[in-house]
Formats: C-alpha cells, structure tokens, sequence
C-alpha cells in the first residue's frame, strides 16, 4: 500500500512543485540537492535521475542502499503546500527501460553532452505535511505555551 | 591454505566486517559459490528479452543461450562478469553449494538454499546482438559484452606464452569461445568498424569499451606486433568515436616507452599490463611466461612508465586474488597472502599506478584446475577488496575506467568517489 495520497502524487507531479532531496555522509554531515526529475512510479515508489556517479549526493545514496539508512524528500508547491518524505533507497538503476526513460529526458532537457549517471528508486516510509496552516494548527494544540502573547489567537490587539 | 583453518561463512563475516556491505559479501560469495537459474528464472529471462540464443552465431543446432546479465538492486553485478558462454556456473571448480535465481511472489531472487538473501533484476541483451555485417559476420563474433554497458574487444586469444607450454595457470584464455589468430585483416577491421556503429545506436547503453588480447612476442622488438594489432583497432574505434581519444581500457602485454608511446599516438588513453601476484618466488611459479619476457620488474617498470605517458589513475594493474594461495609454493595462511599482495597494491598506487583485483576462479583449462587446487576463503576476498579500496583512497587515485560496473574492484570506491581531487 503505497504511502502517498492523490494529494501528494499530484504535487511530486507538478511541474513548478520544487523538489528537494536530503541524505547524510558518513559523519552524519548533510547534504541536499534539487531533484526536478523525482516522480511517482506506478508501484508508489519515487524515483529521480542522478547525473553525476561522483557526487556528494551518489555517494550518500549508495551508503544509505549499503547499510539501510534513510533519505528524506521535501516537495514543495508555489502556494506552499509542503510535503516531507523520509524513504529509503530501495534500487539504483543504470540499465534497462525506466534508466533510458529517465536518460532520454535528461539528454532533451540538457543537450547532446548532458549525463545521466543512473535512476534511484526510494520507497516511502513516513509522510509529514508541512504545510505551514497544517503545522501550525499543530503546534498549537501540542505547545500552546510556545506562543508569543502578540499572536491574535492569544491576545486581543486593540 | 592450511586446512586446519576455519573458513568463515555469509553471516560470520558479515557480523565480523559490520562496515563492509553486506550486499558486497553476498556478491563475492555469489562468485565464488556460482549461481544457477532455475527453470521459471530462464523462463522470466526470456519474457523480459533478458536471454539471447547464440547458436545460430555460431553456426550449431543446439541452444546456446545467454543471459544479458543480472543486477543487485545497488546495481553491482550478480551475474555477467563472467565472459560470454561462461556465464553458467559449470567448468568451475566452486566452494559450497550454488546459489540460485527463481522467481518468488512474482519477483526475481537470489536464493541461498531455500531461502530469498537478495532482490536481483535481469539486465537485456544488447540490440546489436542477432545481426550480422555486410560481410555476413555476426556482429557478436566481432565485439562480444559484459553486460549492461561494457563492449569486448578480443583482438585475438592466442597467446604465446601458452605456446611455449608457460601458461599463466591460472589462464583459460585460449578456450574462449570466439576463436581469432593475431593479425586483423582489412575485412576484419571493416567488421569492426561496422559492429561498433551498429552497437553504439543504442543509446544509454555502453560506458566501458575493453580491449584485451593474448601476449604476442613476434616483431622487430618482442610484443611489437602486438602494439601493431591494438594500434589497427583503436584506429577503427577512433573512426566509429569521431575522436582522437578513445576512452577504452587496453589490457595488454610489459610494452616498452616507445611501443606505448605508439599507442598513444593512435588514442590509447589507458593501459594495463597485468602484474598478476606479487612475491617474486610465486610471480615466477605462477607466470612462467612473463618471467621468460622478461621478468616481473619489465611488467613492473611499464606500468611505472606508463603513468609518465598516460598520466596518474589512467594505468592500472591487477591481481588474480587468491593464485597466492595455491600450493605447494603459495601461502599457508590468508593473513601472509593479503600482506604480501596489498604490500604490492600500495607499491604500485604510491607510484600513481591503480591496482585492482578479481576473484581468482578455478576455470576448467586452467593449469590450476588440473591440478585440484581449492578456491579462497570468502574472508581473504572481503579483507582484499577492503584493503584495495582503502589504498585507493590513501593515495586518492582514481580507477574508474575499471568501476564497479565493469569490474569488481570499483564497488567499495562508489563510497569515496565524492572525496577524490583530480584524477
């Protein structure tokens, strides 16, 4: 059962939703990248291009595919809507139909010189909406002390 | 080895090596156990175009199917290292018991026993595979594959140190299949030429070209006419490419400076002579030939040399590991073994030299496996690859045009590629 909603399916879809991938090195160092390629596969997996075999980001994926430690996704709409994906790497494909897809499109978007170093696949694991109204309405049943006294829900402003 | 050593199984060493990809431990003990596929796999190989019928190739009525090749899910191999035809697991001498492929709830495994360890993905074979040049040569007899993305150039698989009955032992070179004596004709090279075309139409498929061929000591200076045979081809692949440089590996005979030098000028950009084993005593026991022509310290000064024409990280050489081990005169313990080999690995990378290794696998026609010798522990192979790895980066060297998909060594580096500087 896949985790994401038709909500979601359709904001990874959006072509102007920015799409933001997190994974850590070694040391726990961060690092993101944009993955303007990320979609929805028809399983619910994610998958993006990687352009570069030797980039940070590569070599933190095949870390995480090594010893099974997450990645998260966040996505992005122009209105805000907010969605983070914590995943974990499930394949990495560098030959065979859905590469070549991918490959196909990078070499339109990009050029004649342009690489495609192979597709990740991330299954989805645990959903959060941060969309702003969301997290706040949250917030404030959870903490509703950690709100300054000038908010209009906390304190009349004459 | 000595036999009162206790050799360490999947999940000794994968709790005993925590750092060490487990995946990567189940990859070499899939090498060096070997992997079946069961009848629903061959069957699920087929439907997916995975498994090509050579026969008609090679002009016999009998099936010769071959797998395009299978991948773990990080994209390493499980199968298709091995050389066309081989790549069915008889003919070796294996340890333990084979593992297997089938299909499990719809989906393709890699099975120990009865048990599914790994997810694994059958890779196509090439669309250049089944047609045939304008001379009516099947294009797959011109340039064979290790797949998903390496094209293989055998220039020919003669190779004089078999003639002169001073094998490497543990050399199958001359029983490959595709049979072809040293000297490319004008047809030959047209061949050539038009196969590469045909396979480099398909795009997002090749990245590594190999040319490899047997030690050839004929010409005005020994392995002259070797140097001649790679300078016809890469000529032709500088043709196919549209480019002075051809970003090919070249496995090859100790070359002099100014044969290597030739073959830069035709657009060598890599080289490799093959140290094989280290220790000198075992290096002239295990290599007669390159002993003969013209000795360990020749195949080393070459590869040395090479690194002042082709530049740091674009020579390497390579070890068959585990030939240290092979008795009477080899080592008697892994720990003997890994230090004299990754004492030559650092040698050679502290001269800008890329040392890699392969699994050393008892292939039928081998002098080791006329002999009954028994393959290495599982451990030796995670302590050297490890060991190699770590050398690398130490000396922050590059071996990509050997990476991990072309070439067991590169797995380990995939975690360091982001900290290497230059080359």
């Amino acid at each position: 059962m896949s985790k994401l909603t038709k909500e979601i399916i359709d904001l990874i879809n959006g072509s102007e939703s920015i799409k933001i991938l997190a994974t850590a090195d070694e040391e726990g160092n961060p690092c993101t990248a944009f993955k303007d390629s990320l979609t929805v596969l028809d399983d619910g997996n994610l998958a993006f291009g990687e352009e570069f075999e030797g980039s940070q980001t590569n070599v933190n994926l095949v870390r995480s595919i090594w010893f099974n430690k997450s990645v998260e996704l966040t996505v992005r709409d122009r209105r805000g809507t907010t969605f983070q994906i914590k995943g974990k790497p499930y394949r990495y494909v560098h030959a065979g139909p859905l590469f070549k897809k991918f490959y196909f499109a990078e070499r339109e978007k990009r050029g004649a010189d342009s690489e495609l170093a192979g597709v990740w696949i991330i299954t989805p694991e645990e959903v959060r909406n941060e969309t702003y109204e969301i997290r706040k309405k949250e917030e404030d049943e959870r903490h509703p002390f950690f709100r300054h006294f000038d908010r209009a829900s906390v304190r009349k402003v004459k | 080895m000595n036999e009162d050593n206790h050799e360490l199984g999947f999940e000794e060493l994968a709790a005993k090596y925590p750092d060490f990809p487990r995946l990567l431990i189940r990859k070499l003990d899939a090498e060096l156990r070997g992997v079946a596929l069961t009848e629903r796999a061959l069957e699920r190989a087929k439907e997916e175009g995975c498994l090509y019928d050579a026969a008609a190739d090679l002009g016999q009525e009998t099936p010769r199917p071959v797998l395009g090749g299978a991948l773990f899910r990080d994209g390493s191999w499980v199968l298709g290292m091995e050389p066309m035809y081989l790549q069915f697991p008889n003919g070796y001498k294996r340890s333990g018991s084979l593992y297997t492929i089938d299909v499990v709830d719809g989906k393709l495994w890699l099975l120990d026993g009865d048990n599914p360890v790994e997810e694994v993905f059958f890779v196509s074979y090439p669309e250049y595979f089944g047609k045939k040049t304008s001379r009516g040569t099947p294009m797959v007899k011109v340039v064979s594959a290790r797949l998903p993305g390496l094209l293989f150039v055998y220039l020919y698989n003669r190779c004089d140190f078999w003639a002169e009955q001073k094998p490497c032992k543990y050399c199958s070179f001359p029983t490959r299949v595709f049979r072809r004596k040293p000297g490319y004709t004008q047809e030959g090279l047209d061949d050539l030429y038009e196969t590469m075309n045909e396979a480099l139409k398909e795009e997002g498929k090749w990245m590594n070209i190999v040319l490899l061929a047997g030690s050839n000591l004929s010409g005005n200076s020994p392995y002259d006419n070797e140097v001649d045979e790679y300078v016809k081809v890469l000529t032709t692949l500088r043709k196919s490419f549209g480019t002075e440089k051809v970003y090919a590996k070249m496995v090859a005979s100790a070359f002099s400076r100014e044969q290597l030098l030739r073959l830069k000028e035709a657009g060598a950009t890599t080289y490799q002579p093959h140290i094989e084993v280290w220790d000198e005593k075992l290096f002239e026991w295990i290599c007669p030939g390159k002993t003969k022509y013209f000795g360990r310290q020749y195949w080393i000064d070459s590869a040395l040399s090479a690194v002042e024409i082709f530049g740091r990280g674009y020579v390497c050489t390579q070890f068959v590991g585990g030939v240290e081990l092979m008795q009477p005169y080899g080592f008697k313990t892994i720990d003997e073994a890994l230090e004299s080999t990754l004492e030559g690995a650092e040698f050679f990378a502290s001269h800008g030299v890329g040392p890699i290794a392969i699994i050393h696998r008892l292939e039928k026609g081998t002098v080791f496996y006329a002999q009954k010798q028994k393959p290495a522990p599982l451990e030796y192979y995670v302590r050297l690859m490890k060991g190699i790895s770590e050398i690398h980066r130490k000396y922050n060297l590059s071996v990509d045009f050997n990476n991990y998909r072309c070439h067991p060594t590169g797995d380990l580096d995939r975690l360091h590629n982001a900290a290497r500087e230059g080359a």
